[in-house]
């Protein structure tokens, strides 16, 4: 079985529909029916869904077969896929490498051909890195565009599912398939352009004005800057103009986004507690001491520790310095970015700072790790559309270019992208 | 804040309430599972309630007209715009270890409820009212009993995702009497806007802080400042699921803090839980352990606009006002239109019946012998739901003179109530149409005939022959003659 996979399935689709005959990987969070869906938690290891998550209805009506249900970072709470109970996923574009994550599986399963498509979910960059660590294409939809439901929530604010794929005129396919509003939630929202995602992919970015945030560009490492700068040039050889925009706000998104993350996680992850579903301690004990038994023994380490700091985020006395603080910073975030994306049509920067790490470099550095998100996250607090395509290399290592558009901008990012390929 | 005047030295109670209820809504809050009865436990679940990882809450409206509803009732405010939240604790009736709830910005805020007690009418400023999800329903198995103490716990639920309401009052009360008031006059609104069914177990939950405090706090006017109140040590009351459990609960309660202070010992500040069949409250833990919930904003379901919902939503003419208008449009007495305003069907069917016949005789017939009888039977007016008519079919033969009103209340209405016959069917029966006159006539001809005796005493002047003489003819018609004629039958033959 391929490392990319928790558990292989064969469930096939309707027979006709715009995804027929293509294979598909889905993350472990998301939920299918009948076939366990673990978060990459032990907590979850036996735990099957009893329904369909409505991303999962869609691909199933539009013919696709599901081939897999993709590794990732316990319950998304990760950059390298090297936090999930069953272990790591290993970089099929740079062997010996983490895929990234917290979607390393869905992205290694497409990058190794081992499907044709594959679902990811995004909540600080978790489609975006996997996506440039592994040289496919990712789409992070616009808060409210999919349907999280039957997605496992990690932090419901910021995350959305959305398409990998090896193209982006195939990624954008996928998003026609998901895309679109859901009685069973309540956040999503009717996108009002008008076109198929998949028409958008035309090649072309003749004439659009792409606005390059200085601070999203500076702390990337030599080589990524490189390939960036010279898929730049590529965009501006083909009819694109380039601005140097300033985004000051960004400077905050690392620790906001953890502030409101790890707050959320604390909520949404309480509900593990042995007692409907999921794994429970054999520990003596009354309700406390069981619950806190099971949770002690059913998670790992890295979504412990974003437990522990989102309550502590939360509590009384420290609500005002850091929960609320942190949505002030995400208010700034939005406005920054509506002031800069009312001046150009996209904002292009690295998706990662850093090209992937080798596989258990990066473990024992929690902090290095989140500084890694740097450029992704802004885009989670501003509830906003990006896409990361392949940019080339950096010693053979790939590297992702990331193209944020305002909300409902998915269009003009898959235009823009698709004239990198 | 209600001006209640004090005296010096006194000890004053002060008592403020969070009543939840559950509202009348075909499914739950979040989710489209039924809010019925069920026959098994864990019958009406599913992903949302049961709190399935990825599952979504998605608002039911029915529950937030409900609540714009008693909001327009209380005569809240109601704001543009209003939020859920989150309140995070671990309990295990509690799916997902948060209750979504609303925290600072709620459906309702700033409203009153008049009470009535000892005649006297006296507003209650109610805070806040807010929406929130019922959790499930353990049941402890075994051992002591508590879920410390049980061998196991069962958890059902059913229960969970039933949309509650929760009502907040300001400290408002001065005794559990008020209390009780307060309770009963907002299920009847509560009735009225059919957005509760009292009848439902569980549907009235209450908590109830109460504190003493020495009038000596008062100011020149007998007022209670709000250092004053807050000041004293109070202990929150659980467990309270009636009126009068209220009442009995808070007198405990009442007359537990007083003894303290009298004998000089401090009040703890204190959760105590209502022990309903020892009819005493418990302590359960001290506020000092006070949970802190970390309430935050429930982003799964985005802000509602509300505004224009109290615009769009009428609610019907409430119990008050139906009284007022009931005492002027009637000519009813007070007790008279309380009586009849009771609850919604009583006063519609009051109404029905008073637009046909006249509204003395209706409000006799509804009040004292309808109400007096079901009473009498421990029944309500709800278990005659299909059966008004009937009732309208009695009160029409009386107003027609075609039976006598002591008839139709000792024999049709009784037997009506007691064995479900139609009153038809039951004057037939017992042969209780009046008699004609002719028949009338002869046994009051007969009676005069046979009873020498008073017919002497009458013309002596004792006028207590003549009921006597009364008594004899409407033996002999069965009780079917009208005594009033009876009366006047005899006079007009003696007085000949
Ligand atoms: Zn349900």
């Amino acid at each position: 079985m391929s490392d990319a996979f928790i558990t292989e399935t064969e469930l096939d689709g309707a027979e006709d529909g715009v995804l027929a005959g293509k294979t598909i990987a889905i993350k472990d969070n998301i939920s299918t029916e009948g076939v366990r869906t673990t978060c990459g938690s032990a907590m979850l290891e036996d735990y099957v869904p009893p329904y369909d998550a409505t991303v999962v209805e869609r691909v199933h009506e539009a013919g696709a077969t599901i081939v897999g249900k993709a590794n990732m970072d316990e319950f998304g709470m990760g950059t390298t896929t090297e936090t999930s109970f069953v272990g790591p996923t290993d970089n099929p574009a740079a062997p010996g490498h983490v895929p990234g994550g917290s979607s390393g599986g869905s992205a290694a399963a497409v990058a190794a051909g081992d499907a044709d498509l594959a679902l990811g979910s995004d909540t600080g960059g978790s489609i975006r890195c996997p996506a440039a660590f592994c040289g496919v294409v990712g789409i992070k939809p616009t808060y409210g565009l999919v349907s999280r439901y039957g997605l496992i929530a990690y932090a419901n604010s910021l995350e959305q599912i959305g398409p990998l794929a090896p193209t982006v005129s195939e990624a954008a396919s996928l998003l026609d398939v998901i895309a679109g509003p859901d009685d069973r939630d309540a956040t999503t929202r009717a996108d009002p352009g008008e076109g198929s995602y998949a028409d958008a992919a035309d090649g072309s970015v003749d004439g659009m004005t792409i606005g390059v945030p200085t601070q999203l560009v500076e702390g990337a490492d030599k080589g990524v800057r490189e390939a960036f700068e010279s898929a730049i040039e590529s965009l501006e050889a083909q009819g694109a103009t380039t601005t140097e925009v300033d985004l000051p706000s960004v400077e905050q998104a690392v620790e906001a986004y953890y502030v409101i993350a790890m707050s959320e996680a604390s909520s949404n992850l309480a509900r593990y507690d042995g007692v409907r579903y999921g794994h429970k301690s054999d520990a003596d004990g009354n309700w406390n001491e069981s619950f806190a038994q099971t949770r002690s023994e059913g998670f790992g380490e890295e979504v412990k520790r974003r437990i522990l700091l989102g309550t502590y985020a939360l509590s009384a006395g420290y609500h005002d310095k850091y929960y609320a603080k942190a949505q002030q910073a995400r208010d700034w975030i939005k406005q920054d970015f509506d002031r800069v994306l009312a001046e150009v049509d996209v904002l292009a920067s690295p998706t990662m700072p850093v090209p992937p790490f080798e596989l258990g470099e990066s473990l024992d550095d929690p902090l290095a790790l989140y500084l890694a998100d740097a450029n992704t996250v802004p885009v989670n607090l501003a509830d906003l559309p990006a896409i990361s395509v392949p940019a080339g290399e950096t010693d053979g290592l790939p590297v992702g270019l990331q193209l944020v558009g305002p909300a409902f901008g998915e269009r003009t990012i898959i235009s823009a992208a698709s004239a990198l390929e | 804040m209600t001006a209640q005047t004090v005296q010096q030295g006194e000890l004053v109670t002060v008592i403020g309430l969070e009543v939840h209820v559950q509202l009348e809504t075909e499914t739950k809050i979040f989710c489209g599972c039924s809010t019925g009865d069920a026959d098994e436990p864990n019958e009406h679940v599913c992903p949302v309630c049961l709190g399935l990882p990825g599952a979504l809450p998605v608002v039911n409206e029915a529950a937030v007209e409900a609540a714009v509803k008693i909001g327009k009732a209380i005569d809240a405010e109601i704001p543009q715009e209003t939020r859920f939240h989150r309140k995070n604790y671990y309990y295990p009736d509690l799916p997902k270890n948060f209750q979504i709830t609303q925290y600072d910005e709620p459906i309702c805020q700033s409203g009153e409820l008049e009470v009535r007690v000892e005649g006297e009418r006296r507003p209650i400023e109610i805070e806040r009212a807010h929406l929130e999800e019922d959790p499930g329903s353990l049941q402890h198995v075994g051992g002591g009993g508590g879920i410390d103490s049980a061998e196991y716990t069962l958890i059902d639920y059913n229960r969970a995702g039933t949309p509650l309401m929760e009502i907040v009052t300001a400290p408002d009360f001065r005794s559990p009497a008020e209390v009780r008031a307060f309770l009963a006059e907002l299920e009847e609104v509560l009735e009225y806007l059919g957005v509760f069914d009292a009848e439902r177990d569980g549907s009235l939950r209450v908590d109830a802080n109460l504190s003493i405090v020495e009038a000596a706090e008062a100011d020149e006017n007998g007022e209670l400042s709000t250092e004053a109140l807050e000041s004293a040590n109070r202990t929150e009351v659980k467990n309270i699921s009636s009126h009068k459990g209220a009442e009995k609960a808070l007198a405990y309660e009442e007359t537990r803090q007083k003894n303290a202070i009298q004998r000089g010992r401090v009040v703890e500040q204190e959760t105590r839980h209502w022990d309903e069949s020892r009819g005493i409250t418990v302590s359960m833990r001290s506020k000092a352990e006070e949970k802190d919930y970390r309430y935050f904003e429930e982003a799964d379901i985005p802000p509602l606009q509300v505004a224009h919902w109290r615009e769009e939503i009428e609610i019907p003419e409430l119990p008050r006002a139906r009284r007022e208008r009931f005492r002027e449009e009637y000519a009813l007495d007070e007790e008279a239109a309380s009586k009849l305003t009771s609850t919604k069907q009583v006063a519609d069917f009051y109404e029905d019946l008073a637009s046909e016949f006249d509204p003395d005789l209706a409000a006799t017939w509804v009040a004292d012998e309808l109400l007096g009888e079901l009473n009498y039977r421990d029944m309500a007016i709800t278990e005659l739901e299909d059966r008004l008519d009937e009732v309208a079919r009695l009160v029409e033969l009386v107003a027609t003179d075609e039976i006598t009103a002591k008839n139709a209340k000792e024999i049709v209405l009784r037997t009506m109530l007691d064995e479900g016959a139609a009153p038809d069917a039951i004057v037939e029966a017992e042969g209780l149409g009046k008699t004609d006159e002719g028949e009338v006539q002869a046994a009051v001809e007969a009676a005069i005939a046979d009873n020498p005796d008073a017919v002497a005493d009458y013309a002596e002047g004792d006028d207590g022959a003549i009921n006597f003489l009364v008594g004899q003819v409407m033996q002999a018609t069965g009780g079917s003659a009208d005594p009033g004629t009876v009366n006047q039958l005899l006079r007009a033959e003696l007085d000949d």
